[in-house]
């Protein structure tokens, strides 16, 4: 799906975020030894939601080229899948989920690059909230490495 | 990507907002409401008579004594709920004018936030509103100027921005004491019915705040009325200039009249073509042209190049702009891949459609045809023109001149800097004008030597933000102070006092 307008790339990143979040709280109930670990995340993944949408919501104006701030940004690109196979195992699981934030972070990066200079306090927090993504995938790496042993 | 659930569900019925009370109009003019993007019938509207607007002024006068004396504090503390609400109810206030209006759903939210900001700056105005004193003029003796309210004054709206622009000068009206009788546009009544709802459940007094819908009699009425002490219009010059202006002038009246507009934008060698692209993309296209502050004339100047350089800067420049202009997806304002809607009505159609036939009568050659409509989604066309770019306009020609309204770019050039200004000061509009440039020099050329009200550089859309005055000039503004901060102005008298005690 090619985004092309600000309304619709804070839609698709609100839905990722939010999606994610639902994700990350049915991993806290599959798996409670990580519970807390899942549940912070899940937190995260709604505060970026609000931070992204207060962002464009707060400065969106006809001053800014917010109808025009893309060209070639397909989401198809990045196969971003907040979803996992039912019978999966959890040392898969993790590094799926891997896979899923490093998705989000190259989209969120990618993303605040074209809107630095026409929505760029849109992309200051799509930086911010992709930038976030390193530790998340930190955290994540070393539940897989516990799970491994 | 999916479309945005409309709001309006059901055909609404508009009714007159008077002395606190939603009546219904006694009229039997009723019009239809139609969302442009797909015809359908949204609301019908009144156009009310000559004895509702006196209503509704003598509601409002009656109000004002009582307004005037509420501390502006307390009247402050009005707007600053009115605002809660407005935030509250942002995307239903920003969907509601894509279905009325047609434009993207960007284009209403950024038209929503201007209008909170309005709200926002004029709770300001227990500092805006503050007058001064020098202690000791004489001997024992002070002298004080401070402002005061002046009673009721009339609104009258355009249809291209129907939420924001009478909040250009409602907030600031009421904030410093007066009472206000609002004429929406028939077009697009929606949104400041709206938007009189929430004032009513703020608790704003009744008869502070009306609005009555209609058309040229309740004009007439509020010109004529000898209750009403000042009119704030915003659209063409023809009527802002002939009509409001001259009556407000027999009848003593205060007078704002943001009126039309012809806007060129500059592209120098050096500008960043990128960028400068994107900015013109919403600057002529964005509102599907139909707004004061479009870009209407890109005027591309060969300053410093020899023949040969400025016409590979031309060309470079036309294909860059042709290129974008003719990806614009063009649709439904509630789908987020649309990047411009329809026009307001099929009839603003008809007549661009003419316009365009027009520009190549008059020898401009259009490079890109609007006329050949391409849209996102399944949609009657009836109200649709895609992006349109004439080059080798210049500036006599009707299309070059006059304010088209509507999504159709004019391409000129001018050898320096110079016969640039020269071709914007031979129009007589003088409302925005920009140049796209990395050079300070000529930057501060054309600031200093353009008669534009507005000016931008390296901005497509120089829109004043609500704490400074939407500015305008020539044929594009008529009155003395303009709207925004400086409306506080506008809406009080100064009274000068001069004490001594013995």
């Amino acid at each position: 799906m090619e985004i092309t307008t600000a309304s619709g790339v804070i839609s698709y990143i609100g839905k990722v975020e939010e999606n994610s979040a639902k994700l990350y709280e049915n991993l806290a109930q599959k798996y409670p030894e990580d519970g807390e670990t899942f549940l912070s995340l899940a937190k995260e993944n709604r505060r970026n939601k609000k931070s992204i949408e207060y962002a464009y919501y707060g400065v969106i104006s006809d001053k800014l080229e917010a109808c025009f701030c893309f060209e070639n940004l397909d989401t198809d690109n990045y196969s971003i899948k907040t979803e996992l196979p039912e019978e999966i195992n959890y040392p898969d699981a993790l590094k799926k989920l891997i896979d899923l934030e490093e998705k989000i972070q190259r989209f969120l990066l990618d993303a605040a690059k074209q809107l630095k200079s026409l929505v760029p306090d849109v992309s200051f927090i799509f930086e911010r909230v992709g930038k976030k993504r390193a530790k998340r995938v930190t955290t994540l790496k070393s539940l897989l490495d516990k799970a491994a042993k | 990507m999916t479309i945005l659930e409309e709001p309006i569900k059901e055909v609404l019925t508009i009714k007159n907002y008077i002395g606190g009370e939603w009546v219904e109009s006694k009229s039997d003019r009723i019009l239809d409401v139609i969302n442009p993007a797909n015809q359908k019938v949204l609301a019908k509207v009144p156009v009310s008579t000559r004895e509702e607007i006196d209503e509704a002024v003598e509601a409002a006068k009656e109000a004002f004594p009582m307004w005037r004396n509420t501390t502006p504090v307390a009247r402050v503390r009005y707007l600053f709920r009115l605002r809660e609400l407005m935030e509250e109810q942002f995307e239903e206030l920003s969907r509601i004018q894509t279905m009325e209006h047609g434009k993207t759903i960007d284009e209403s939210r950024g038209e929503t936030r201007r209008g909170i900001e309005m709200v926002e700056t004029a709770t300001g105005i227990t500092s805006l509103m503050q007058g001064y004193l020098l202690e000791d003029i004489a001997v024992g003796i002070d002298e004080f100027a401070y402002r005061q309210p002046l009673g009721v004054f009339g609104i009258i709206g355009p249809f291209n921005f129907p939420f924001m622009v009478p909040l250009w000068f409602i907030p600031f009206a009421l904030a410093c004491g007066n009472c206000v009788v609002v004429k929406p546009s028939s077009e697009d009544p929606i949104s400041q019915m709206k938007i009189a709802e929430l004032a009513e459940e703020v608790g704003i007094p009744p008869g502070v705040w009306n609005v009555v819908n209609g058309g040229r009699d309740v004009v007439t009425g509020m010109l004529e009325h000898p209750d009403i002490e000042g009119i704030c219009f915003v659209g063409s010059t023809r009527v802002g200039r002939d009509v409001i202006y001259k009556k407000c002038g027999e009848t003593g009246k205060r007078c704002i009249a943001q009126c039309g507009a012809k806007n060129f934008l500059l592209v120098m060698p050096d500008a960043n073509l990128d960028r400068t692209i994107r900015s013109c993309m919403t600057s002529f296209y964005g509102n599907t042209g139909q707004r004061c502050l479009s870009g209407a004339n890109l005027v591309i100047v060969g300053e410093g190049l020899n023949e040969h350089e400025f016409n590979a800067f031309y060309d470079k420049v036309v294909n860059a702009f042709v290129k974008s202009a003719s990806q614009i997806r063009v649709g439904y304002g509630l789908d987020e891949t649309v990047q411009m809607g329809p026009l307001r009505d099929v009839e603003k159609k008809k007549r661009l459609v003419k316009t365009i036939q027009k520009g190549i009568d008059e020898g401009a050659k259009l490079l890109l045809d609007g006329r050949n409509i391409k849209l996102v989604g399944d949609l009657p066309q009836d109200a649709f023109l895609n992006p349109s770019v004439f080059t080798e306009v210049t500036p006599d020609m009707y299309i070059g001149k006059e304010e088209l309204f509507g999504p159709i770019a004019c391409i000129m050039r001018a050898k320096n800097l110079e016969e640039a200004i020269d071709m914007i000061h031979s129009n007589p509009y003088g409302n925005a004008t920009s140049i796209f440039t990395q050079n300070g020099k000529w930057a501060r050329q054309f600031i200093h030597e353009v008669k534009a009200g507005n000016v931008g550089i390296n901005i497509g859309i120089v829109a004043p933000m609500s704490f400074f005055p939407f500015a305008g000039m020539k044929d594009s503004f008529y009155g003395v102070l303009h709207g925004q901060r400086e409306s506080i102005d506008f809406f009080t008298d100064r009274k000068v006092v001069i004490q001594r005690w013995f």
